[in-house]
């Protein structure tokens, strides 16, 4: 992890307007560092999922800034984001979302493709990332031939194709066993670790939470709680309510 | 090009979707091959059986002039035209004959019986007679099947004809059936005796021409008007109904093809966004990887128009066969009058290119507002997260 801050957030609002109001984010700041393995926490309905989704830049913040590798994201064109999803961000969602015509191969290459490699160079990195996420005798398996846990790895590799700024990952384990949601962490703390890749993981579950580095919780869309790695445990930030969490955390 | 690959992708793997695409352009292609071709032979039959039985062009006097003067000069510069295959010149004025006490109006028809063979083919319709003998026999004349009864006259009988203050005796030597209102009007005699009647000395009223290739002859007039100064027609002129039946059965011809066009867009565009919707959640993937809007339109665009040419392909052959399935049965249209009595089919290689075109721009053109659907899916909305 560098001291370099990958993304900056100030003020960042979202507010929903489908007859009543909904303010879903209230005015969060946060920095991010590269290399990061980040994970945000917090009750259903506490606007993670609407965070994650501006960060992404698949939906558009009511006011405040987001800027990615210093460039603020948040005035780009429809093709410009289109543009910066596929090259510096990657996505995980909590099902897998991939081609079912495509094998597992044709669908990592999909966003090589539409950065525009040609289908060689495409086919070898997606092999490449692939035998990463430990896939490599199941190439030319279409999602429907694999588990759900193996689905979700496609999708991590696929996430990872055009070697993103960041991987952003909605409760990618929510359908995924104990047991496999944890070789899904694992294997992506793996990769953090290996390729300093920058991970922020929205998820339910504490235990995925502890981890990561660094644990934000949300409530009501404001950031209450930071909790920071040290050694095996977390310390908290000044100000900190806990929620429901409180006690479920491992202190210093 | 991922989007061609996506395309191709969806196509083969949704098999009913494409097979319900397909079918439908290829139906509708079919019905509009079908529907041009029949129309088409019809159209071909039509003009065969009434242009046929007139000449393709006919030359009649310059303006202000009641006769052609220098007929013989016209006559070898029309004969001189390569698609020219039959000259004749006619002297035709209105005049009345009387056989007995019956007396009836003629249209008097003085002609060289070789040429006007060539040209019209009279012997043919001859019931009695030999229409050549015309050429040697100053007084003989045949006369309209239906004149020769209203004046009760036969071959043989001696009938008399007039023109203003001139008459002139001939004998009835055959009888003649077009099969048209002339039969009970029609009197031909020769040339030499029809001059000597009108009195105007070696003049005619009009020169028939019949081409090689009858589609020649509109052009053909139109060359001919201006350098010659003769008044020049056509069998498009004289025949305007038939032009005007044609041209009404074309012009609903067309309001039919695009009620087909609307009715299969309307289809093809349904399975489309019924493709879109089901894909929603790739689409919404697609964008989330980076998938711009037009590389979405692009997908959905090119799957439709990749469809296109073998639906086109399927429908021409489904309307070839309907068309000669149809076209094989005999049917009854004697009284329409247009002597055309079993549906003909003239497929034209032109309509082939016509029906793929139809199918591509079918294709095209109901997938853009689907195309433009999915574009438009808000990504996270299209993910959906449930
Ligand atoms: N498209 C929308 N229109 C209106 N309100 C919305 C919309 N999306 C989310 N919200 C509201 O915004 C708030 C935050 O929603 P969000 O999905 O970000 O929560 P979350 O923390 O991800 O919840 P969960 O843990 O259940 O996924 C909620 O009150 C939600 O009802
Ligand atoms: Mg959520």
């Amino acid at each position: 992890m560098s001291d370099k801050n990958i993304i900056e957030i100030r003020d960042l609002t979202k507010i929903y307007k489908n007859g009543v109001d909904v303010l879903a984010v209230d005015g969060v700041n946060l920095d991010i560092k590269e290399g990061e393995f980040l994970a945000i926490v917090g009750p259903s309905g506490s606007g993670k999922s609407t965070l994650l989704n501006m960060i992404g830049l698949l939906d558009t913040p009511t006011s405040g800034t987001i800027r990615l590798k210093d460039v603020d994201v948040t005035k780009a064109t429809p093709d410009e984001r289109a543009r910066f999803r596929n090259k510096e961000l990657g996505f995980v969602f909590q099902y897998h979302h991939l081609i079912p015509e495509f094998s597992a191969m044709e669908n990592v290459m999909i966003p090589l493709l539409i950065a525009g490699k040609n289908k060689d160079v495409a086919r070898a990195r997606a092999q490449e990332l692939l035998d990463k996420v430990n896939l490599n005798d199941k190439l030319n398996n279409r999602p429907n031939q694999l588990s759900g846990g193996q689905n979700q790895r496609v999708a991590v590799a696929r996430a990872l194709a055009n070697s993103p700024s960041v991987v952003i990952g909605d409760e990618l384990t929510g359908n995924l066993d104990t047991k496999t949601s944890n070789l899904i962490y694992e294997l992506l703390r793996e990769l953090n670790r290996k390729l300093d890749q920058t991970f922020i993981l929205v998820t339910h579950d504490m235990h995925m939470a502890e981890k990561t580095d660094r644990i934000l919780r949300l409530v009501d869309g404001k950031i209450v709680c930071e909790l920071k790695r040290q050694g095996d445990g977390f310390i908290e930030s000044k100000v900190c309510d806990l929620g429901e969490d409180n006690g479920k955390i491992r202190r210093v | 090009m991922f989007e061609l690959e996506v395309a191709k992708r969806h196509i083969t793997s949704n098999r009913r979707g494409t097979a319900f695409t397909v079918l439908t352009v290829a139906v509708a292609v079919g019905v509009i091959i079908m529907s041009l071709g029949l129309t088409e032979g019809t159209k071909n039959q039509i003009i065969e059986n009434t242009v046929e039985k007139n000449p393709h062009i006919v030359l009649g006097p310059k303006q202000n002039e009641g006769y052609i003067h220098l007929y013989r000069n016209i006559e070898r510069l029309l004969s001189s035209y390569p698609g020219a295959i039959a000259v004749s010149p006619r002297l035709v004025v209105q005049g009345a004959a009387r056989h007995k006490d019956k007396v009836e109006g003629i249209e008097l028809v003085g002609l060289e019986s070789d040429k006007e063979e060539r040209l019209m083919q009279v012997q043919g319709n001859l019931l009695a007679g030999n229409f050549s003998e015309l050429k040697f026999k100053k007084k003989y004349a045949i006369l309209g099947v239906k004149l020769a009864e209203k004046l009760d006259a036969r071959p043989g009988n001696d009938v008399y004809i007039y023109f203003r203050n001139n008459s002139a005796k001939v004998s009835v030597s055959g009888l003649i059936e077009k099969g048209t209102a002339k039969d009970s009007s029609l009197v031909y005699i020769s040339l030499k005796t029809a001059q000597n009647l009108v009195g105007e000395g070696d003049v005619v009223s009009e020169i028939g021409v019949r081409m090689e290739d009858y589609t020649e002859a509109p052009v053909l007039a139109r060359d001919l008007e201006p350098t010659t100064k003769y008044n020049v027609e056509s069998w498009q002129e004289f025949n305007r109904e038939i032009s005007r039946f044609i041209g009404t059965q074309n012009r609903i011809n067309v309001i039919f093809y695009l009620l087909i066009f609307l009715i299969a867009g309307f289809v093809v565009a349904n399975t489309t966004i019924m493709i879109v919707r089901r894909k929603t959640k790739e689409i919404g993937m697609l964008m989330a990887i980076g998938a711009t809007r037009s590389s979405i339109m692009e997908i959905f665009i090119l799957e439709s128009l990749l469809l296109g040419l073998p639906a086109g392909l399927l429908g021409i052959l489904v309307g070839i066969g309907f068309a000669q399935a149809i076209a094989s049965y005999p049917i009854d249209m004697s009284s329409a009058a247009s002597g055309v009595t079993m549906l003909m089919l003239d497929l034209r290689p032109e309509f082939i290119i016509y029906a793929l075109i139809f199918a591509l721009l079918l294709n095209i053109s109901s997938a853009v507002y689907p195309a433009y659907l999915a574009s438009r899916l808000d990504p996270v909305e299209a993910i959906g997260n449930e």
